[in-house]
C-alpha cells in the first residue's frame, strides 16, 4: 500500500499534464506580462526596454486611467457594501419563511448563471433615453434623466446604473452563501434565545451575525475581486462612454491593448490590476479576525 | 399576531423582488415579438401580430446557430479536459505521498488570485505566432487552464474525504494505483465532478473577454461575442436584438428551469469551498 502511494511514475503521470499546462498558459505569461509592462511595445514593433515610463504615463498623465481607477474602486466599494448587506438580509428573510423558499431563492439566483453580455444589452435598452424606464416615467409626468449618457459628477450616473445592474445580477450569489451558513446554525441556539426572551432583532445581532462571519470573508473576497475585474456589463452597456467617463480598469486595458494595440502600456494596466487584486485579498484575509464558536 | 405581520412584510418584499427579476425578462420577450414601429409607439403594448420573423432574422443575421455550436464545443471540450487533468492532479495531491504535494497545491491555488486580464496580451502574442487565434483550440486551452485551480481545489477536498480502507482493500486485491484512481476514486467523487463541472461550464459559457480578444472570424465566434454585434449607438434593430438575446439565454434558462435546485445548491457548494 505504502509503496503504491509513493510510486513516482504514477505521481508524474497524474500531476504533470496539469502542471505543464498551468505553467505554460498561466505562469510564464504572467512573467512576460511583467516584462512587457516595462517595455515600449506595440503590434508593429518588438518590445524595447524603457523602465518605468509606462507607469509614469499611466499614473501621472493618463486622465482615462484616473477615471478608470476611480470607477473601479467605486464599483468595488459599492458592490461590496450593497451586496453584503442585501445578501444577508435576503438570506435571513428566506430562512424565516416556510413556504416558497426554494422558489424565491431560485428566482433571485437566476441572473447569476446567465450571460452578463446578454443581460447588459437588455438593461442598456431599459435605460435607453426613450423607450424603457423613461417611457413609464414620462407617463406619470416625470422627465427621466439620460441614464447611460449623463457625463457630469464625480461618479457619473451611468456608472451608478451599471453598479445597480451588477447588484441585481449578482446579489443571489451572496444570498446563497449566507443562506448555506445560516442553515448550518443549530436550531437549539435560536430556541434557547427565544426562551430567554430575546427579540428577533437581538437574535439576529447576537446569534446570526457572529456565526455567519466566516462566510463574510469568502463572500467579500469574491465580491471585491470580481468587481475589480469587471468587464462584461460595462462593455455591453456603455463601452466606456460617454467620453470615457465609464471606463473601468478592465475596459481601459482592453481598449489600450486590443483597439490601439499598445501591448506594453496595456500590460502596465494589467500590473496595476493584479497588484490591486492581491492587496485587496490580503487586506480581507488579514483584516477580518474570525473567532471560532462552538456550533 | 406579531408573527403574522412579520411574514406579511417578508412576503411583500419577496414578491416585489420577484417582479424586479422576472418582469425585465418577460418584457424582453414581449418586445422581441413586435415590429420596430410598434416598439417606437409604445414599448409596453402587446404585439398585434406575433413577429416570429424577428427570431429567424436574428438567428441568420447574428449567426447564432454557429455561435451556439461553437460555444457548446468549446465549453464541452474544456470541461472534459479540466475535469480529467484537474482530478488527476487532485488525486495525487490528496492521496499520494510525495515531498512536494503541499507545494504543488499552493502553486495551483495561485491561479485563483490571478485575473484573466493579466495574461491576455502575452497569450494573444504567442497565439498569433503559432496560429491559435481565430481557432476554437485557442479558446479551449485558456478556458481549461483557468478552470484547473477550482477543479483541483474542489476535487482535492472530495478525494481527502474518502476513507483509507477502500484503497487498502483495493491494494490487497492487487489493484494498481491507476485503477485506484480511474475505477475507485473517480466514480466515488461524482458529486465533486458535478459541482466542479457546473462551475466550469457556466463560467466558460458566459465568458466574454477572452473570446472577444482571441476570435475575430465570424464563423468561430462564441455566443457572448456574437451578441456584441448588436451593441453600440448605431444598432437600431432593437426587436431583432431582443430576439437574439432570448435565443442566447434560452439554453441556460431551460436547463435552469429543469435543474434549478441542483444548480443553485451545486454552485453554492462550489463557492463556499472556493
Amino acid at each position: 500500500m505504502d509503496k503504491m502511494l509513493h510510486n513516482r511514475k504514477a505521481i508524474v503521470f497524474f500531476v504533470a499534464p496539469a502542471f505543464i499546462l498551468f505553467t505554460v498558459v498561466l505562469l510564464i505569461p504572467i512573467l512576460q506580462m511583467l516584462y512587457y509592462s516595462l517595455c515600449d511595445y506595440n503590434a508593429l514593433k518588438e518590445p524595447v526596454f524603457i523602465g518605468l515610463d509606462n507607469f509614469k504615463t499611466l499614473l501621472f498623465e493618463d486622465k482615462t486611467m484616473r477615471t478608470a481607477l476611480k470607477n473601479s474602486l467605486f464599483f468595488m466599494i459599492f458592490s461590496a457594501a450593497t451586496q453584503q448587506v442585501i445578501g444577508v438580509l435576503l438570506a435571513v428573510m428566506l430562512t424565516n419563511i416556510r413556504r416558497g423558499r426554494n422558489f424565491f431563492r431560485n428566482v433571485i439566483y437566476l441572473p447569476t448563471v446567465l450571460s452578463s453580455a446578454a443581460l447588459g444589452l437588455l438593461w442598456a435598452f431599459i435605460f435607453n433615453p426613450k423607450f424603457g424606464l423613461n417611457y413609464l416615467l414620462d407617463k406619470v409626468g416625470i422627465e427621466g434623466p439620460l441614464w447611460l449618457m449623463e457625463s457630469d459628477g464625480f461618479i457619473v450616473l451611468p456608472m451608478i446604473v451599471i453598479a445597480f445592474v451588477a447588484l441585481w445580477q449578482y446579489v443571489g450569489q451572496n444570498m446563497m452563501l449566507y443562506m448555506a451558513q445560516i442553515m448550518g446554525i443549530s436550531k437549539d441556539l435560536y430556541e434557547a434565545a427565544r426562551i430567554d426572551g430575546a427579540s428577533s432583532l437581538k437574535t439576529f445581532r447576537f446569534i446570526t451575525l457572529p456565526l455567519i462571519k466566516p462566510m463574510f470573508i469568502t463572500s467579500l473576497s469574491l465580491n471585491c475581486i470580481g468587481s475589480l475585474k469587471f468587464f462584461d456589463l460595462v462593455y455591453n452597456m456603455t463601452q466606456g462612454g460617454p467620453n470615457n467617463r465609464t471606463q473601468v480598469l478592465a475596459t481601459h486595458l482592453y481598449e489600450q491593448g486590443f483597439i490601439y494595440f499598445k501591448y506594453g502600456y496595456s500590460s502596465a494596466i494589467a500590473v496595476v490590476l493584479l497588484v490591486l487584486c492581491l492587496i485587496v485579498s490580503l487586506i480581507i484575509r488579514k483584516g477580518i479576525k474570525v473567532e471560532n464558536y462552538e456550533m | 399576531m406579531k408573527c403574522k405581520l412579520k411574514e406579511i412584510i417578508i412576503y411583500t418584499v419577496l414578491i416585489v423582488l420577484t417582479l424586479i427579476y422576472i418582469l425585465p425578462l418577460l418584457w424582453m420577450i414581449n418586445v422581441s415579438l413586435k415590429t420596430n414601429q410598434e416598439l417606437m409607439v409604445n414599448p409596453f403594448s402587446i404585439p398585434e401580430v406575433l413577429q416570429l420573423g424577428n427570431y429567424i432574422y436574428a438567428w441568420v443575421k447574428g449567426n447564432l446557430g454557429t455561435a451556439m455550436l461553437n460555444s457548446f464545443i468549446v465549453c464541452t471540450v474544456s470541461l472534459i479536459l479540466s475535469l480529467t487533468l484537474g482530478s488527476m492532479a487532485a488525486f495525487a495531491i490528496a492521496r499520494m505521498k510525495w515531498r512536494f504535494s503541499e507545494w504543488a497545491m499552493s502553486y495551483f491555488m495561485l491561479g485563483m488570485m490571478i485575473p484573466v486580464h493579466c495574461v491576455l496580451i502575452p497569450l494573444f502574442v504567442q497565439f498569433s505566432k503559432i496560429g491559435l487565434t481565430d481557432s476554437l483550440i485557442g479558446l479551449i486551452i485558456p478556458y481549461t487552464v483557468f478552470a484547473l485551480p477550482m477543479v483541483i481545489f474542489l476535487m482535492t477536498g472530495f478525494f481527502r474525504s474518502l476513507q483509507n480502507e477502500i484503497f487498502e482493500a483495493a491494494c490487497i486485491d492487487g489493484c494498481s494505483i491507476y485503477s485506484c484512481f480511474f475505477k475507485i476514486a473517480a466514480p466515488l467523487a461524482k458529486t465533486g465532478f458535478s459541482v466542479a463541472g457546473m462551475m466550469t461550464f457556466v463560467s466558460n459559457w458566459n465568458e466574454l473577454l477572452m473570446a472577444l480578444v482571441f476570435i475575430s472570424d465570424v464563423d468561430k465566434k462564441t455566443l457572448p461575442v456574437t451578441l456584441t454585434y448588436f451593441v453600440g449607438p448605431y444598432a437600431v434593430n432593437y426587436v431583432q436584438m431582443f430576439a437574439a438575446i432570448i435565443i442566447a439565454l434560452a439554453p441556460t434558462i431551460i436547463v435552469y428551469l429543469i435543474f434549478s435546485n441542483q444548480i443553485v445548491e451545486g454552485m453554492t457548494t462550489g463557492a463556499v469551498k472556493g
